[in-house]
This record gives C-alpha cells, structure tokens and sequence, in this order.
C-alpha cells in the first residue's frame, strides 16, 4: 500500500496537469474536462480554507490550554473567531451586523498598522545614517526623497516639475526593469515548476 | 649461634624462628641449620674455585658436619632412639635413613677381630643392602682398620673424627658390645659420610683404598693423635671428594711435556698460535650463591626462586589523599565555579530611551500636520493633473467607452488596510460607473473581499454620489476560492465557479448577467488590488481570455504594487488597458471623471510626504554629524 499510494498520486496529478496544460492550447478538446477539474480544485482549496480555520482554532486552544506568556492573544483569537462566526451565521456574509463588525474591527486595525508602518518607515530612513554608511545605502536614501518629493505636491510648495520628471523616469525605467526581470523570473520558475510537476520528478503531493 | 638458612630465600635466620623472617617459608621442616660462619649449608662441597685447597674453605668443613647433625630432624633422631631401643620395623617400610641407622647400629656392635671369624649379618634385608653398597667387599677389606673417623687430617679429618666419636659417645663400652666388627666400624664411617655428606659409594671406595693404603703401614686401630704426618698432608682434605685425582707421589719425577716432532708443529693451526685465547672473567670476587640449585656456584646468575617468589600483592587504597592545600585550592575552584554558574541578573533596561523619544517624535510629526489638515479643511495643495500619472487617461477612457448597462466584473481584491489609499479612486471609479449604469459584478478571491465590497457599496450609496437605482444594479457573487486555480475557473466558466450570488439567488439566470457564460462576455473586468501576485494572477488567467475580444482589463492598484504591475500596462499589446495607482493616481482620476473629493485628503497627503522628507533629511544629516564627531574623536584620542 505504501508503494501503491504514491503512485497513484503521481498519475493523478500529471494526468490532470497535462489535461488542464492541454486545455490552454485545444480548448475545444480539453475545455470540458478542463472545467471539471478545475472546479474539483475549487472545492479542495475552499475545504482547505475551512481546514486551515479549524487548524487555527486547535493550535490557539491547545496554547490556552499550556502555561507561558501569549495566552491572552489565544484566547482574544478565539473569542474573536467565535464571535465573528456567530454574527455572520446569523446576520449573513453581507448582513448589517457583519459590516459593523468588519468596519469596526478589521478595517482601523489594518489601517492602524499600516500607518504605524509609515511612522517605522520615517523613523527607519531618519537612522538610516546611524551607522557607517555605504554606497548603496546613500544610494537607497536619495532615490526614496527623490520619488517621495517626486510623487505629490508638496506642502505650500507645490509640484516641482524636475522632481516629478525625475520621479517619472525612476518608477518608468529602473523600476519596471527591475520588475520585468523578477516577472521573467518568477515566470521561468513556474514553467519550471510545472514540468517537474507534469513529469513526477517534484511531488508536493506526497511520495 | 647458629642459624637457620631459609630454604627458599637462602637468608639466614635465628634458630629460635619456624618462619624465615624475610619470605614466611617454614623452616623446622625442611630447613638447615648453619653455623654463623659459614652459612652455606652445602660448605661440604667444595666450589669451584676452591679446587685448589684453600684453606679457609677446609676450616668450614668440619664445623658443617656439626651443623649437619644438628640439622638432623627430630623424626629421624626418634626413629633411631627407637631403632636402638628395638623398635624395628618391618623391613619394607624402612626407608634410607631408618636403613643408616639400622647400619649406624650394627656398626656400634663389639667387633672381635682376634675370633678371625667372617661377621655374620643377621638380617637379610642388610646384607642385600650393604652387597648393592659394594661394602661388603669394603668390610673385609677393612677389618684391621681403624674408623675413618680416626684420620688425622685437619678439615676433612675432623668430619671424620666427629663422625667416629658418635660410637664413642653412644655406643655403650666395649664389654657391652663386644661384637661390633672393625670392618663394620668402618662401615659405618663410610655409611655416615655417605649420608650425611652426600658422598659416593664410589668416594667410599677411595676413601677405603686410602684407608687400605694406611693398613699396610699399621695393623692396628690408630688414634688421631698417632696419624702420620704424611697422612696430615694428604691431598684428601685438601682436594674434593667428588673429584678424583690421582694422588700424587712426591718420589715420582713429574712428566716432562712430550716432544713434538717438527712435522706436528707445522700442522697445529695457525690461529691457535697466533690468536690469543678468550679473555677470561675474573670471577674470584663474584658472589657465590647461597640458594637454589645453583648454590655454591660463583660468578653465576642465581636461579634463587626469588624472581618467582610469590609474595602478597601490595594493596593500594583507591580513596584519594588529598592534602590541606590541595583540598583548600579545591574549595577555592568550586566557589569560583559556583559563582560563574549563578546567573547575573542583566542590567535593567530603561522604560524611555532615546530611541522611543526619537519614534515619538516622528510619529507626533507625522500625526499633527495630517490632523491639523483634517481638523481645518485645509485647501492649499494643488490635486494632481492626471496627464502627469500613467495609466489615469486610459483608465478614464476606457470606463468612459463602457455602453450604458453593460455587464461589468468588478474584483475587491485588496486588503481593508489599502482602503485609505484606494478608496478615492474607488469612489471616483464607481461614480463614473454608476453613471453609466452598468451591472456591477462583484467578485473577491480575498476572504474579507465579500465584506468589504458590501460596506463600500454601503457607503457609496450613504455618500449620494449617484442616484439610489445605481446602487442596487449590482450583485454580490462573493469569495473564489482557490487563487490561481479559482481565476482561471472564473474565466473558464463563471457559473460553474459562483452558481449563486451571497443573497442565494441565481443571477445567472436573470438579466443582464444571463447572457454571460465566459469572462469575455463582460465588457470589463476592473480589479482592485493592492497585491502585485494578486493582479499577475488576474493578468495571466484572466486577462488571456479578453484580449481576443477586446475587453478591457483595468487595475486600480496600490503605489506599492504599481511598479510591478506597469509592465503589463506599457507591454505591447498592453495586458492591462488602463491602470490607476495610488492615492495621487486616485486623485488625478477624481479629477478627470468630474468626482470632487475632500481635496483636505490631498493636503494631508502633501503635508504627511513633505514631513517624511524633512525627517529623513533631518535624520541623516544629524546621523552624519554625530559619526563624524565621534570619528574625529576617534582620531585625536
């Protein structure tokens, strides 16, 4: 059974591949199928959702459960979960009493963070020069004032023209050379991925 | 004093001790008894170097005769009180000793020589045995002679005068035993030399011939005091018994060497004349051995058993001495380790250092002026033009080119915490939407998507940015789960992937929405992102499906997420048709589309920006002070 198991997986796994990789090129052959097992995935990764909430649930139970410092996130976690599957079974996914809790709770606490990121980020590039500063370090700090003063009028200034000119051609062509080369990148790293998969030589399946 | 010589170790010990002293060995069983000057208790044989005749080793001689008397054991001095008192035993349990003293006592009997009679020998076990001594022939020949006992020579002799005064001093007087024989006597010498001195029967025979030598001068029992004087000077003392040499005749010339012809000469070997003999070790200042077989041998290696000598094994103790000192210095080390094992409680960190009042400080920065901008509704920051941000004019374009109530997918797929940045293009997106009454389409493959799409449109309808009917010309279809693989479904076949929308109803069964079986069947699919994975994701799986049908795929996305997202829009054909980022494309796009946001949200963005720039200016300028006063400092110290 052990020996039976992982090839079995194997097969499955490169015949639906090689039928969903077919579906892109004969999509009147394979457009059916295709569908059919796509849908099936849908279904596994929204199973998976749940599995990963229950798994999330155990872990934080079992921390509550164990002596140590943390113990109170478990349990505001939990409560928190508990809650919230609570107001959204009974009011609806959409229902009034899930948006007051949405907007209420996740909405200014993501938000929070996010502008304590900005106060790190200022506070960051302040000390930036603490230390014994490098080439590349200067280098990082005048390109992020120049796309900073570059990107919005400034305050009873207004928009300097050399600045936002400047700001242009950075985000225009070292930017978006640096990001096509790591689009290319992550693009041959998944054609690359995908033909171990198809072959069986990687199996993040099993076996 | 005499002294017991330890058979085992050979070392001398007081006569009172049954246990040698230096190895345990029992003594009175199998010991000997040495006189203090000579303490070899073998001194009857004569060692090698002292086959010479010297006379200190023939002074020791007949003090050992004394000694070997006295070494006698006491069963054998009680077998032969017994013997004498007649006790006699069976003849064959006899043994050699009780057969000498049987011998001892035959020969204290009276001897009549004048009888001219043959002695008679009684017992028959004797004559067997004095007939295998060969003594039987020495008795007859021995008749007229005195004891050897009675030889006058000094040494030897006087072995055997001690010897021949035992019948003087045992033997009751010559009335009583008037039977005794002379050969007998002698016998009897000879037979005590033999035992006592391990002699031969051999040197007994030439002991005999010289006794016989001296019958021939005298017929009658000589006195030691009447021993002639050639006698005294015999070679007998002076050479050992056990070796033989030819007693020599001072009448006799001595022999002259023999003449060797030429011819022998000249055929010796060379090497004989010419090569010297071996150098020979001097060995006369060597020890003699005084123990083992090898004893009375000089200049040998001992074969003492000593090597082999079992003793006790030593006994260690395994507990471990240790001395004051050692023992303090012990103590020290383990209260050193005792205290380099305690922990040390670390330094106390300060509640507010520097660094918490430098993070204070730019955070009142940054929060005051943005405050101050919201407080006041302040109005002095130009709003972005929307020629001066990429992808605004195609994105305003492309939405404008909508028909009237045209299907339109419209993906949140951002994070609640971009809603600050995204919602002024949002609002200014659904603005121009809901003027163009289109079906909104509401899809997410965020798990809070759902929800945050349902309170924008909420808000948006709160706002009365458009009419009220807009806002219901929507549906909601909710979360696709799966990422990649959801998408591509999506594209594939939107019903199979969201059959009903979040109020349960099928929606693809009603107008508009029943006419679309393909992503293409939209006129346009508007993401929302503010993850670059996210709208690749879209770009890849759904994008390919509407390029063919000339449908635009719009992205409002992040300033975060625009670097990576640009490419596709300035590809070739372009992947993405129009694309608004950030809070200043948001503006820009506001202002195109006629939407006329808070502009006090561009002052505050203004303000925030122009801050940062001065705190990071401020920040590294006073960075580089400090690191190059302390360098100078460095340098003068």
């Amino acid at each position: 059974m052990k020996r039976v198991l992982p090839v079995t997986n194997a097969i499955i796994a490169i015949v639906s591949g090689v039928i969903v990789l077919l579906g892109y090129f004969f999509p009147g052959a394979f457009q059916g199928i295709q569908s059919v097992l796509v849908g099936w995935a849908i279904i596994i990764a929204a199973f998976a959702l749940l599995l990963g909430i229950y798994n999330l649930a155990i872990v934080h139970w079992k921390k509550v459960g164990a002596e140590g410092q943390g113990n109170l996130y478990s349990v505001v976690l939990l409560v928190s979960l508990i809650i919230t599957i609570v107001v959204v079974g009974f009011s609806g996914p959409t229902g009034s009493w899930s948006l007051w809790v949405f907007n209420t709770f996740q909405v200014p606490i993501e938000v929070s963070l996010l502008a304590v990121l900005a106060v790190v980020l200022a506070y960051a590039g302040a000390r930036l020069f603490s230390r014994k500063p490098k080439w590349h370090t200067i280098l990082f700090l005048v390109t992020v004032l120049l796309v900073l003063l570059g990107s919005v009028p400034l305050f009873l200034i207004g928009e300097i023209a050399p600045l936002s000119a400047l700001r242009g051609w950075l985000s225009q062509v070292p930017a978006v050379a640096g990001a096509r080369g790591l689009l290319l990148g992550v693009a041959l790293g998944t054609v690359a991925t995908g033909i171990r998969i198809l072959i069986g030589v990687d199996r993040p399946y099993g076996g | 004093m005499n002294e017991i010589i330890c058979p085992l170790c050979g070392k001398p010990n007081p006569p009172d001790r049954e246990i040698c002293q230096f190895c345990d060995a029992p003594l009175k069983t199998t010991g000997f008894l040495a006189s203090p000057d000579d303490q070899d208790i073998f001194g009857q044989f004569p060692p090698p170097s002292s086959q010479g005749g010297e006379p200190s080793d023939q002074s020791a001689q007949p003090e050992s005769t004394s000694s070997l008397e006295q070494a006698i054991p006491d069963w054998l001095k009680q077998t032969e009180a017994n013997f004498l008192e007649g006790d006699e035993k069976e003849p064959g349990d006899l043994t050699s000793d009780k057969v000498s003293e049987e011998i001892d006592a035959l020969l204290k009997q009276p001897f009549t020589p004048a009888e001219g009679e043959q002695p008679v020998i009684d017992d028959e076990w004797l004559a067997s045995l004095l007939a295998e001594a060969g003594v039987g022939e020495l008795a007859q020949e021995f008749q007229p002679e005195q004891p050897v006992g009675e030889l006058p020579e000094e040494g030897e002799t006087a072995e055997i005068e001690q010897v021949g005064a035992e019948p003087e001093e045992s033997e009751p007087p010559p009335q009583v035993e008037p039977e005794k024989p002379e050969w007998l006597t002698n016998l009897e010498a000879a037979s005590t030399i033999k035992l006592e001195g391990g002699m031969q029967p051999s040197e007994v025979k030439h002991l005999g011939e010289k006794k016989t030598g001296l019958e021939e001068g005298e017929t009658k029992a000589l006195e030691p005091t009447e021993v002639p004087e050639w006698v005294g000077k015999s070679s007998f003392a002076e050479s050992p018994p056990a070796i033989e040499q030819p007693e020599t005749n001072e009448s006799e010339p001595p022999l002259a060497p023999a003449e060797i012809p030429g011819w022998l000469e000249a055929l010796r070997p060379v090497e004989e004349k010419a090569k010297p003999t071996g150098p020979m070790e001097d060995i006369s200042a060597a020890d003699i051995v005084t123990a083992g077989p090898l004893v009375g041998l000089r200049g040998v290696i001992s074969a003492h058993p000593s090597a082999i000598q079992v003793r006790k094994p030593p006994t260690y103790s395994i507990k471990l001495r240790v001395t004051d000192e050692q023992r303090a210095r012990v103590e020290m080390m383990q209260e050193l380790l005792a205290e380099e094992q305690k922990p040390k409680p670390l330094p106390s960190k300060p509640i507010i250092t520097y660094r918490h009042i430098l993070r204070l400080v730019v955070a009142v920065l940054l929060i005051l002026p943005i405050i101050w901008m919201i407080v006041f509704r302040s109005d002095k920051s130009s709003i972005p033009q929307s020629g001066n941000i990429p992808g605004v004019i195609d994105f305003t374009q492309q939405v404008q080119r909508l028909p009237a109530g045209a299907p339109v997918l419209l993906a949140f797929d951002y994070e609640p915490g971009f809603s600050g940045e995204l919602n002024v293009a949002i609002s200014a997106l659904l603005t121009q939407l809901f003027g163009k009454n289109t079906y909104l389409t509401l899809v997410t493959t965020t798990p809070s998507g759902p929800a945050l799409a349902e309170s924008f449109m909420s808000n948006a309808s709160a706002g009365g940015n458009v009419a009220s009917a807009a806002y219901s010309n929507y549906t909601d279809l909710g979360y696709i789960p799966g990422g990649t693989m959801g998408l591509l479904g999506l594209a594939s076949s939107p019903q199979s992937v969201l059959p009903y929308a979040l109020d349960g109803k099928n929606v693809w069964a009603v107008a508009p929405l029943n006419t679309v079986t393909t992503i293409a069947d939209f006129d346009a699919v508007i993401v929302i992102t503010d993850d670059p994975d996210i709208a690749r994701a879209w770009i890849e799986q759904v994008g390919q499906k509407l390029q063919g049908q000339d449908k635009p795929l719009l992205i409002v996305t992040s300033t975060q997420a625009e670097p990576l997202i640009r490419p596709y829009y300035e590809a070739t054909p372009a992947q993405v048709q129009g694309m608004v980022a950030g809070l200043a494309g948001g503006l820009a796009y506001g202002r195109a589309v006629g939407s006329q946001p808070a502009n006090r949200i561009g002052d505050a963005l203004s303000i925030a920006v122009t801050v940062s720039v001065l705190i990071i200016l401020a920040g590294s300028i006073i960075s580089l002070a400090l690191m190059l006063a302390a360098t100078n400092k460095q340098k003068e110290d």
